[in-house]
């Protein structure tokens, strides 16, 4: 899979021309056009033609662009992936996901799309939401079940009405659900999102919440407002150690290159893997937060 | 294709168009209210125009509010409309798609 | 949602609209409600029939103007899956702009309450399958005709005599003892030797549920007298000056309340563009011709009654029909 920053994955509802239209400003990663709970059942087929028309025509920049579409079980499903994928939609994302068989159900009419509309097989990528406790015990199959996978996401909202509670500021009630789905993610070498955070208004618990996603080793967020696109960019800024860490190993990199080594040595201490993808992930934070400048030096505040 | 039923389609929020379709027998008959009328209401009735033809929709009243939606946006719209008015909601004609 | 009633009431008190007559609150079909973050009532709308009513959205959240349109859209698009897609919204003047932003079109105003349209089939492709008159003077007379009487047989002979051209408007609300179908044609049957005048459906526009609910309701009195007014305002502005009509014909209203006062605005509103002329009631053996009598005397088996305050077309439909109307008469209280 191609690794690339998952941060800030941001909803935007489908039928909403103002908020289609701007998605692409805000600078969130993902952006997530939703075609599904946001969407009032009569306006399903208006809400995929605009989404439709939108990925056609409008600038969306570097960010990853995925689409919510209805439940495999409703009868909007296969006309949601038909359209998103002749539009050219990188990600589908799949909720209500509780088995392998629903993500290979969902490929099957993906691969009919890209035949029928001439795109080649396998262009098109998918996700799993898990919202429900068979979702989170399941999540590894879920994970691997195909290689279109990049990422499981985890929504919160009716994984604990499943679970017979609901959201706590603490988020103890989530915390097995959060660990199993990035385990199964990290084995399977796909990414993870945590589910949104509603409460505009709890600045705080929404800080606090971050923070303890970004230190399990989520990729990211879900968010339903632009404002928190900021707030979780900041939690995921490396610090100015990590950074310079980092840009000492890739010049240990390029060294070895040059030198045409396959050995990568700093300090006189062997570099190995780990430390390597840390460090470009290290950069790639670092480059995305306006850290590091085009030499690829530390930027002093 | 022949309008079975009035439709409508969009909102009347910033950035949207409302298109309402019903019968019409004079070709396409675009009422048109927004505030940019002057400015980019022949670009708006071409752009429902033209969707409309792809949908061999050759009589029509059109009645569109603007709210200052893009082209990408009214021609999902009309699209949304002309689906409906056509009671072709549950098979989208991927080819003017 | 009576849990909500309460609380609804209070919103739309505060927000200036204070109409929770019996007759307005029942008409509505479906009511919707926005909450705020803090989990007060932000916005509502309301829909009766294809008429919006209490719209409101407290001031104090920012962007009104956008809550505004989205309470507006979310009511049409709810209107059009019931099939409806010609709205009308009573409103106060004040909002009469807002609304235009949003596609309404004001059919007239009151300094107390305004009637938009918006949508398909409006008031010109109602007027445009009517037939012009550019020459001449130009009349009109509204009517429900319920039935077509002596009485209205002699308005519209003098109206025929005084103009050119007369357009007879037949009120095509479905609320009386007789079918909007049975009056037209009995109208129609009853003056087609007048050849310059044209009888025409009022459609909405003319005395509906939209322009003026309380008609229907004789015990309304004071809804009755802001809404005459405003379906006075809506004839001068949207039917009588784009048909260049000059003079409107009224029959004197000794006996019923509603009408009278509807006729007292008709005076008040109309002139100097449209002159109103009233004619007094047309009697017979010194007894007033009403269709309400009429009514009363189908009631009540009294045949003898209807040949002397109906011309022949409709005393013969009323003979015909005479059990199926008084059938009618006790099943559904007209």
């Amino acid at each position: 899979m191609e690794e690339r920053l998952r941060r800030t994955m941001m909803f935007v509802p489908g039928n909403n021309a103002g908020m289609v239209k701007d998605a692409g400003i805000y600078g969130a990663d993902s952006i997530m056009f939703d075609l599904e709970d946001s969407v009032s059942m009569d306006q399903k087929d208006a809400a995929r033609m605009l989404v439709y028309e939108a990925l056609q025509t409008q600038d969306y920049g570097d960010a990853e662009l995925v689409v919510r579409v209805n439940g495999i079980d409703t009868p909007y499903f296969r006309n949601d992936v038909f359209a998103m994928v002749k539009a050219g939609i990188q990600v589908v994302r799949l909720p209500k996901v509780e088995s392998a068989q629903m993500m290979l159900d969902l490929v099957k009419v993906v691969e009919e799309a890209e035949k029928k509309f001439n795109i080649p097989v396998g262009t098109t990528h998918v996700m799993a939401a898990i919202e429900s406790a068979r979702g989170v015990m399941k999540a590894l199959e879920i994970a691997e079940s195909t290689d279109r996978m990049i990422g499981l996401a985890l929504s919160a909202e009716d994984y604990t009405t499943d679970m017979k509670t609901h959201r706590y500021p603490d988020g103890a009630e989530l915390e097995f659900a959060r660990n199993m789905i990035l385990h199964a993610a990290r084995a399977a070498g796909i990414a993870a999102f945590d589910t949104v955070f509603t409460n505009m208004n709890d600045i705080e618990g929404f800080q606090r919440e971050t923070e303890h996603i970004h230190q399990l080793g989520f990729d990211g967020k879900s968010l339903v407002n632009p404002r928190q696109i900021d707030w979780v960019n900041k939690v995921y800024e490396p610090s100015k150690a990590e950074i310079e860490n980092a840009l000492d190993v890739e010049a240990a990199i390029e060294e070895a290159h040059e030198k045409g080594s396959g050995v990568i040595s700093m300090n006189g201490q062997m570099v190995d893997r780990p430390v390597v993808l840390r460090a470009q992930r290290v950069i790639r934070l670092a480059k995305a937060s306006g850290l590091i400048n085009e030499d690829g030096e530390y930027i002093e505040e | 294709m022949e309008i079975k039923q009035t439709a409508l389609a969009g909102t009347l929020e910033s950035s949207d168009i409302q298109i309402t379709l019903s019968q019409g027998n004079e070709g396409i008959q675009i009422d048109l209210d927004s505030s940019v009328e002057a400015l980019y209401g022949p670009q708006i009735k071409k752009v429902i125009t033209d969707t409309l033809a792809a949908y061999d929709i050759e009589n029509a009243k059109v009645k569109a509010v603007d709210k200052g939606a893009l082209d990408c946006v009214i021609k999902a719209r009309t699209m949304a409309a002309a689906q409906r008015a056509l009671g072709t909601v549950d098979k989208p004609n991927w080819e003017v798609l | 949602m009576p849990r909500y009633r309460k609380r609804w009431q209070s919103f739309m008190e505060k927000n200036g609209i204070t109409g929770f007559a019996p007759s307005d609150v029942g008409a509505v079909e479906k009511t919707y409600v926005w909450f705020a973050d803090d989990g007060d009532i932000a916005a509502s709308g309301s829909i009766a029939g294809n008429v919006l009513k209490y719209v409101a959205v407290c001031s104090k959240y920012k962007n009104g103007g956008s809550l505004f349109n989205e309470v507006v859209s979310h009511l049409v698009s709810e209107e059009a899956s019931r099939g409806r897609f010609h709205l009308f919204v009573f409103t106060k003047p004040k909002y009469v702009n807002s609304f235009g932003y949003v596609g309404f079109k004001p059919l007239g105003q009151t300094d107390q309450a305004a009637l938009l349209e918006t949508g398909t089939p409006g008031i010109q492709d109602f007027l445009q399958q009517l037939p012009k008159f550019d020459s001449g003077i130009t009349g009109a007379i509204v009517m429900n005709a319920n039935p077509f009487t002596k009485g209205h047989r002699a308005l519209v002979e003098r109206a025929s005599q005084e103009c050119d051209h007369v357009y007879l408007f037949v009120v095509q609300a479905e609320r009386s003892l007789f079918t909007f179908q049975e009056r037209f044609a009995l109208v129609k049957a009853g003056v087609k030797d007048l050849t310059n005048v044209v009888v025409v459906p009022g459609g909405e526009y003319m005395v509906s549920s939209a322009t003026f609910p309380a008609y229907f309701l004789k015990s309304d009195q004071d809804i009755g007298q802001y809404q005459a007014k405003l379906d006075a305002s809506i004839f001068l502005k949207s039917i009588a000056v784009p048909l260049n009509i000059t003079r409107r014909y009224l029959g004197e209203e000794p006996n019923s309340k509603t009408t009278a006062s509807y006729n007292q605005m008709l005076q008040a509103v109309l002139p100097p563009k449209v002159t109103v002329e009233i004619m007094s009631r047309k009697t017979f053996n010194g007894e007033v011709i009403s269709a309400t009598k009429v009514r009363q005397a189908i009631t009540e088996g009294r045949q003898e009654l209807i040949e002397q305050f109906l011309p022949v077309s409709t005393a013969e439909f009323v003979k015909a029909h005479f059990t199926e109307l008084k059938n009618r008469i006790s099943t559904e209280g007209k």
